[in-house]
């Protein structure tokens, strides 16, 4: 009896924190305001929200076949997660009309914009050509 | 045993009803999203608390077939999303005539840097 209580004790240790990664990742999608920023969150639940909750539940069902079953679902999802994020980052990252700039928090609780080195580089080369061609834009 | 029982489905049961109030959040925020990778970001999330939900609910019914359909439900979301992002990519670029896969990220910067400057360029004559 005391060792299902214990048994019963870790199992929802296991499931609680598991959620409570989760909280942290919606409460961070909602709380970021880029997508880049918004994946960095997704990425705590996709990863160790799952492993925590499975966890819980092969805690909870002992090892058998079917806990088994659920622990290829961690191994496939670590696989198939960052993936995932390769995808999101590469579709944000060609169609983002905002990709150079980023957000600063100054001290005073104001918000300035400024360019990445990516871009500033962008700029120079763009000067760059323009001085050479002076002509417009070739495409 | 009986007590333990009660335990058990009301722990789990509040797991459940915690992740679904997760859900209708995240729901919320993939219609709110500004860009699109804001709502697949939100739509892969809420894939990975469906998944959470099935495999507890699997042990809670003590239904075998859940776990299966578990693993299926992950591979499915993961095919969504990497064609979702195909997709959009492709048409994307075509509509707006950059180049064709890794070179459109650079593509994309010099855009938005012949963009900056022609805005410079502007205030200037002003």
């Amino acid at each position: 009896m005391t060792g299902e209580w214990i048994r019963f004790a870790a199992a929802s240790g296991l499931l609680i924190l598991g959620v409570g990664f989760m909280v942290a990742a919606v409460f961070g999608v909602n709380r970021f305001h880029h997508a880049l920023n918004r994946m960095h969150a997704a990425a705590l639940g996709d990863t160790l929200g799952l492993l925590f909750v499975i966890l819980g539940t092969i805690t909870m069902r002992g090892f058998s076949m079917d806990s088994l079953k659920l622990a290829m679902v961690i191994v496939f999802f670590w696989i198939a997660s960052p993936v995932c994020s390769h995808m999101i980052s590469r579709l944000e990252a060609m169609t983002d009309e905002s990709l150079g700039e980023i957000m600063v928090l100054e001290k005073n609780n104001g918000v300035r914009v400024e360019q990445t080195e990516n871009i500033k580089a962008g700029e120079k080369a763009v000067s760059k050509k323009k001085k050479q061609k002076k002509g417009g834009r070739e495409r | 045993m009986e007590l333990i029982q009660q335990a058990y489905t009301a722990m789990m049961t509040g797991v459940i009803v915690v992740l679904a109030v997760l859900i209708v959040i995240s729901i919320i925020r993939s219609i709110l999203g500004p860009g699109v990778s804001d709502r697949i970001v939100a739509v892969n999330m809420i894939g990975t608390m469906v998944i959470m939900i099935t495999a507890i609910f699997s042990v809670m019914l003590d239904e075998n077939y859940l776990a299966d359909i578990c693993l299926i439900y992950a591979m499915i979301s993961f095919l969504g999303v990497v064609l979702f992002c195909k997709v959009y990519t492709g048409v994307y670029l075509q509509r707006k005539h950059m180049l064709a896969d890794l070179k459109a990220i650079e593509d994309n910067l010099n855009k938005q840097a012949e963009s900056h400057e022609h805005v410079s360029e502007e205030e200037v004559r002003q």
